[in-house]
């Protein structure tokens, strides 16, 4: 089963991501902070990261250098609010595998999370 | 004319004529001196030669009674002579002093006194010597006792052959000098016509100062006083501020010419008074201008910022919102899901999904009018994006009643842009302009090279036939969220993100209306230099 990780400070972003993907079959973990997040994937790493671009705490940036450095094998999907292009453009040459833009439907976030692991 | 002796020290013609009044009185009195004592002098030379002329007629008269001894005929002589009225008296004396003859019978017998001209006339030391002066005084001029001029005149009675042989014997031969006639004559009368002469010159000569001191004065007044007056009362009154005000030039001379030099320099200062005015309030203009230009500057930045401001707010709550509508979405399709399709609920949740959809367009919109990152930068032609924009306006439907009257210039307008956020400004203001004309009517695209702050700007005019728009609304159309549309048909941010990105490529969108007959927008883009 592949393991998801939500990393957003909103809990209804969680919430509908956790809810989106479950039914189909994915193990849907959730942080609310960079931090808890990071501390979620010391003990137990995860397939995929969905993270949010905006946070209070530590920078979605700041996170996915961390993550991809840590576990370069780790796929990540931005959220942004709303991007622009020159954001999208930064975090898909950090590494992240896509991006996705708030608000978004259950079908584009599972599109998106399909994409990813084909 | 008084004002010159009321204060003599504060007057130029005032000393002036006390000068030569002055110097007038010396001069003339100096003159009337000399010519009195020449007078006189003459006068006493002409009464010494009569006084002579009548001692040798008086010793001539008694020669023949003293050559015969006989004493009363010559003393009778004596008598005789001196009755006219200028003869004080006549003697005859020795050589020792005796008076012998006089026409005052008391003095008879009296000695001459040595001390006066009787002796020293002749002698250099009566009393002492015998000695004799080189030339002998006959005559003398005195004070009479009765207070008037005398004149005395002796001659000699010399020896002669009759004398010495005469019967009577009393004279040797060798006595030369026998004795002396005197006579006194008064010179009262004299005195009396240089008295009155010296009167009469004295008021020649003071009848003569004051005419000449008074014609002076007056021509003194009307030639420097006067003038020199009219020109310190000028040069008060220019000093007050008065430069209209010019002084009377009256003659040619000196004064003249110094009034004509007073009045062009008046002029002259008046000229430079007036251009440094005419400089002043030049500048008051000016200063008016750009003080209404930086009001005006102040109250677009002002405006500016409030749009900042407002762009920076509504980000902020767009992003927020993005999040409760991701929620929203994803819980509306998780119980679409559940639900059996084609059933009423599910058409409910669609309505739900729809329009949290258009909260989220509507949050796009609001985000590209917060953000100023051009996506796009380049050369573009705006002949050519407006032609692409009209191209794909003219198939849709709400254009079909629209005529396009196009005046575009033939030269490329060449700025530098986003082709697609320019269609999107554009396409805009289209839709606005076919809303306001309820689909019906003309729109008026012109484009032109203009100048403004110096630098070329092309201008782009869209102008409709439809209703209008008051002064109120006007002014507020750049506000985002500023709507006259009906609810769901716009959402105010059209023409603030239009005017933001105008704003960012150095641009500005400026708008004309009359209520019910037409409305204009002016997009005007700064020119590149290269495509002049």
């Amino acid at each position: 089963m592949k393991k998801i990780l939500v990393i957003d400070d909103e809990p209804i972003v969680r919430t509908s991501c956790v809810r989106s993907l479950s039914p189909e079959g994915y193990e849907v973990k959730s942080a609310s902070s960079g931090r808890e997040g990071l501390e979620l994937l010391e003990n137990e790493p995860v397939n995929l990261v969905l993270l949010d671009l905006k946070m209070p705490d530590m920078d979605g940036i700041e996170v996915l250098k961390t993550i991809k450095n840590r576990w370069p094998e780790t796929k990540i999907i931005m959220i942004t609010g709303y991007s622009t292009v020159e954001t999208a453009v930064k975090t898909l040459k950090l590494g992240a595998f896509s991006y996705l833009e708030k608000p978004f439907t259950p079908d584009t976030l599972l599109e998106t999370v399909k994409e990813a692991f084909s | 004319m008084k004002n010159i002796f009321r204060h003599p020290d504060k007057s130029l013609a005032a000393k002036l004529i006390i000068a030569i009044g002055l110097l007038m009185i010396i001069g003339s009195f100096t003159f009337w001196y000399v010519l009195l004592h020449k007078q006189k002098k003459d006068i006493i030379a002409i009464a010494v030669k009569y006084g002579g002329s009548f001692v040798e007629f008086t010793r001539e008269s008694a020669r023949y009674s003293m050559l015969t001894f006989r004493r009363e005929a010559t003393q009778q002589v004596l008598e005789n002579l001196s009755t006219p009225e200028g003869v004080q008296s006549v003697r005859i004396f020795d050589h020792k002093g005796r008076v012998f003859f006089s026409s005052h019978k008391e003095d008879i017998g009296n000695s001459v006194d040595k001390a006066s001209i009787a002796c020293k006339g002749c002698h250099l030391e009566p009393e002492k010597s015998s000695a004799l002066l080189p030339t002998a005084q006959k005559w003398t001029i005195y004070e009479s006792r009765k207070g008037f001029t005398a004149l005395k005149v002796i001659d000699t009675i010399s020896n002669e052959p009759s004398c010495y042989t005469a019967s009577c014997h009393i004279h040797p031969k060798t006595q030369k000098i026998l004795g002396f006639v005197e006579a006194d004559f008064s010179l009262a009368l004299l005195d009396e016509a240089l008295f009155k002469q010296g009167l009469a010159l004295t008021a020649y000569v003071a009848i003569f100062v004051l005419a000449v001191s008074a014609s002076l004065g007056i021509i003194l007044y009307k030639l420097v006083s006067k003038p020199v007056s009219e020109l310190a009362y000028g040069m008060e009154r220019v000093s007050g501020g008065d430069l209209n005000y010019s002084v009377p030039i009256k003659s040619m001379d000196e004064m003249g010419v110094l009034a004509k030099t007073f009045n062009s320099m008046i002029k002259d200062i008046k000229a430079a008074r007036d251009q440094r005015e005419s400089w002043t309030r030049t500048l008051e203009a000016e200063v008016a201008k750009k003080t209404e230009e930086i009001q005006k500057t102040h109250a677009s930045l002002i405006q500016t910022e409030k749009l900042a401001s407002l762009g920076r707010m509504a980000a902020g709550v767009a992003h927020e919102i993005n999040n409760p509508l991701t929620g929203i979405v994803t819980f509306a399709y998780l119980l679409k899901r559940s639900a059996p399709p084609d059933s009423a609920t599910a058409e409910d949740l669609n309505v739900i999904i729809e329009q949290a959809e258009r909260c989220a367009k509507i949050i796009k919109n609001l985000l590209t009018f917060a953000r100023a990152t051009p996506s796009e930068k380049g050369a573009i032609n705006i002949n050519d994006v407006l032609n692409r924009t009209i191209y794909m306006l003219q198939n849709q439907e709400k254009f079909h009643n629209i005529k396009f009257d196009i005046h575009m210039d033939d030269t490329p307008f060449i700025t530098i842009g986003d082709a697609s956020q320019f269609q999107q400004i554009f396409l805009n203001i289209f839709i606005n302009a076919a809303d306001a004309m309820n689909e019906r009517g003309i729109i008026t695209i012109a484009t032109r090279k203009i100048i403004m702050d110096n630098k070329p700007f092309v201008e782009i005019e869209f102008t409709d036939t439809g209703c209008g728009m008051p002064e109120e609304i006007l002014g507020r159309l750049f506000e985002p969220f500023f709507t006259t549309k009906p609810v769901g048909k716009g959402t105010g941010l059209g023409l603030s993100v239009s005017h933001g990105i105008v704003k960012h490529f150095g641009g500005r969108i400026d708008v004309k209306s009359t209520v019910g007959k037409s409305t204009t927008f002016f997009v005007r883009l700064p020119l590149i230099e290269e495509h002049l």
